[in-house]
């Protein structure tokens, strides 16, 4: 029983063994004509690739001209910006960037903005005191971080009236005050952007130094995002600063610092060598321009119109204590409790009466 | 109508900066403009060519579609010409130009550029035609005398082409055919490549 | 017409009441006299008038801490203004052509743009501190934001000319100077001068009755 079974076994081996030779000789010889073609194919690639290779002096002029390959630098008598280079691909980049893409959807998107903040306003209209102002106030900002908010609105406000005049002005100011009209206007803007646009690094530095404190994110935030802020009815519990007015300042912080940058390089264009950063400068400073402009509309909003009591906060540096009851109720919580926080920050704020609070060294505001 | 276009023959060009002098002399540009440069490609190497190139006047001209105070205009020969009344010296044009032909007065640090210079076309500018303030901003006005620019009139070689493109290229063309096409003369024998037919 | 004007007969206008103004508050000043100071002198006047001078240019230390943001930006625009009236390229040969003759050595382009960057970073700091301090803005008068704004266009529209390629713009800045000139003599802005004999006049009171200054 035990040999038949052994004797079995071994001529089942041997037929599997059997099918599967045959299975492959039957898939694979059919294959052959396919293979010998395939490798008549490749050998065929292989003997054009080998003639394109080889050197064609037509050819590769046109392409060096064109810089096809690589960045070629030919050699001129003439001394200036990139002039080895015969045809430069970056300016077409440019051009489209700007003429395509930065004018029509950065007008689409800061007038978008500023329209749903019109349309909100009239739905919605100011965001009152719940219970009218107390007249308790809490010290909110001091002198230091007022000057300092102001300097930079004031530079902001200018640089980008300016800039959307230099952007916009040859479709909307064209038309009214005619070329030669114009062209007094944008020599004035252009030369006002380029002077005030050192000061706005100032500004951003200054901004950076003094409002840093409380303005990093926490777990809370979250919950903020995941409410709208509130713009939906009820407010959102929030210490110092909410989750929105820390986007604001992060805004403000990187793409104020990607505005100084590439500005700096625009106006130092002589120390940059060729055009190509140059225009990736402006195409960084372009964008971030019109998203900083943009989302300070509804900053504006939310600072006057959108919000009573708000402005309080920058204007007279303290806010009233229903205010920060509905909008800061961490914040107004700690300053309740912790009456050496409010002293703290009376003294600070110096009553209004000591100059600029205990300024600390090397803190100079906007130096 | 004309449609004016330089052209420059890679086979003929000396690199001998007649042009550029011919450009200088002709428009009087100031010290540190040049409205012509000749660029030579792999110099001292096999295959060197060289390239005479100035604005080249083009029908969808980058430069007038970025300048933020649209002082470009296209001529009735499309000539690209620019007001220098309007000119703010921003420098967009030179970033969007391909073949670097604007040109400014000053490069000081703050951007202080001063007004944009370019090739002409030798057509002179808005100004009155042969008024001293044309020749001033703008130079000489040949055009407008029936002339053709001074760089390709005085082209040693004939390498550089200005005029009508269709009779440009018909010269062109001509050239070619009676070289026999470069590519077979100066590159590839393409027999000896191994390639039938 | 409006260009005629600002160059010509209100140029000379505004050079005559600027002059004439100055002129007559000094004398004005000086016309007051002093006070009779009936106590023993126990000091010559003298030192402490002198004294004054150079003291007032530095923050006491007891309050330095306090005043270090206008020191800072009182000193940025003031030394700004001064150094951009006198070496700045345009100001020079304007200078030499309509007032003095002569000329001298003017700044570099870029140094001419940072010091105005300079100056108006001090003098927009110095604006908004004064809107923002309670105490300034309550004993502020209109005088004084009207001498900040006028100092302040004339340095906007100055550098809204700085491409120098129109006419517009270099009257609109000569027409804000006039402005400013004829409003210098009656204003605040008179310190530019008054601060030097005011502070000899406090300087020698103090140092009759032998204050230590």
């Amino acid at each position: 029983m035990a040999a038949e079974n052994r004797h079995n076994s071994g001529r089942v081996r041997k037929i599997v063994l059997f099918c599967v030779f045959s299975l492959l000789v039957v898939v694979t010889v059919p294959l052959i004509p396919y293979a010998i073609d395939a490798y008549a194919v490749a050998g065929k690639q292989a003997s054009v690739e080998k003639v394109a290779a080889l050197e064609n002096p037509a050819i590769n002029l046109w392409n060096d001209v064109r810089q096809r390959n690589e960045r070629t630098q030919g050699l001129t008598q003439v001394q200036g910006v990139d002039s080895g280079v015969l045809i430069n691909k970056a300016g077409e980049d440019w051009r489209r960037f700007r003429v395509e893409q930065l004018v029509p959807y950065g007008a689409w998107f800061m007038g978008g903005i500023l329209g749903a903040i019109v349309l909100y306003y009239l739905l919605k209209g100011t965001q009152m005191m719940p219970g009218g102002p107390t007249g308790v106030r809490i010290p909110r900002t001091t002198l230091n971080q007022r000057t300092a908010h102001w300097f930079t609105a004031g530079v902001f406000w200018l640089l980008a009236v300016t800039g959307l005049i230099l952007l916009y002005g040859r479709f909307v100011l064209i038309p009214i005050l005619g070329s030669e009209g114009f062209a007094v206007t944008a020599s004035a803007c252009k030369e006002m952007h380029n002077l005030f646009g050192p000061l706005f690094i100032l500004a951003v530095v200054a901004m950076f130094v003094l409002f840093i404190k409380g303005n990093m994110y926490n777990l809370g935030d979250l919950k903020w995002f995941a409410k709208g802020g509130g713009m939906f009815g009820g407010h959102v519990s929030a210490g110092r600063f909410n989750a929105g007015e820390k986007t604001w300042f992060w805004l403000v912080i990187m793409f104020g610092s990607a505005l100084c940058v590439s500005g700096l390089l625009l106006v130092l264009a002589a120390l940059v060598p060729g055009r190509e950063v140059l225009s990736l400068a402006h195409m960084f400073h372009g964008i971030s321009a019109v998203l900083l402009i943009a989302v300070s509309f509804g900053h504006i909003y939310l600072g006057t119109v959108g919000v009573e009591g708000t402005l309080d906060s920058m204007t007279t540096g303290s806010v009233d204590a229903a205010w920060a009851k509905a909008h800061h109720d961490q914040w107004y919580a700690e300053m309740m409790n912790d009456s050496a926080a409010v002293e703290a920050a009376d003294q600070e704020q110096g009553s209004g009466l000591v100059e600029g609070g205990v300024a600390k060294p090397g803190q100079a505001p906007g130096v | 109508m004309a449609r004016m276009k330089f052209y420059c023959d890679a086979e003929r060009c000396i690199e001998c900066n007649g042009c550029v002098t011919a450009c200088k002399n002709e428009n009087e540009v100031p010290w540190g403009v040049n409205r012509r440069r000749v660029v030579t490609i792999k110099d001292g190497e096999p295959g060197e060519r060289s390239l005479s190139v100035a604005c080249m006047h083009c029908s969808d001209a980058p430069c007038a579609a970025v300048c933020p105070v649209d002082c470009f205009y296209t001529t009735d020969d499309g000539i690209v010409l620019h007001d220098k009344d309007i000119c703010i010296g921003c420098g967009y044009c030179f970033y969007a130009c391909p073949f670097g032909a604007p040109q400014f007065p000053s490069d000081a640090a703050f951007a202080s550029r001063g007004k944009m210079d370019k090739c002409t076309f030798c057509a002179g500018g808005p100004e009155v035609t042969h008024s001293s303030e044309e020749f001033t901003k703008y130079g000489s006005n040949r055009v407008a005398e029936g002339k053709l620019p001074l760089c390709a009139e005085m082209c040693s070689t004939k390498a550089l082409l200005a005029g009508d493109a269709d009779v440009l290229s018909d010269i062109y063309r001509k050239r070619m055919v009676n070289r026999g096409a470069s590519v077979m003369n100066w590159g590839v024998q393409f027999k000896k490549a191994g390639i039938d037919g | 017409m409006f260009e005629q004007l600002v160059d010509g007969i209100l140029w000379d206008i505004a050079l005559v009441i600027f002059f004439v103004g100055i002129l007559w508050r000094i004398i004005d000043v000086l016309r007051r006299g002093t006070r009779r100071d009936l106590s023993v002198p126990r000091n010559s006047g003298v030192p402490g008038a002198i004294m004054a001078n150079i003291r007032g240019f530095f923050p006491r230390r007891e309050i330095a801490p306090r005043v270090r943001m206008k020191v800072i930006a009182g000193y940025m625009f003031h030394l700004g203004l001064l150094i951009l009236l006198f070496f700045a390229a345009p100001h020079v040969k304007f200078i030499a052509e309509h007032i003095t003759g002569f000329s001298w050595a003017a700044m570099p382009y870029w140094a001419f743009i940072v010091t105005a960057q300079v100056a108006f970073a001090g003098l927009i700091l110095l604006w908004i501190h004064r809107l923002l301090h309670p105490v300034t803005r309550l004993i502020s008068r209109r005088d004084d934001h009207v001498g900040a704004i006028l100092v302040f266009l004339v340095m906007l529209t100055g550098c809204m000319a700085l491409a120098e390629i129109s006419s517009e713009l270099r009257v609109f800045h000569r027409f804000t100077v006039e402005l400013l000139m004829i409003y210098f003599p009656f204003s605040a802005l008179m310190h530019a001068i008054m601060f030097v004999p005011s502070r000899a006049y406090s300087g020698a009171t103090f140092g009759r009755r032998g204050v230590n200054l």
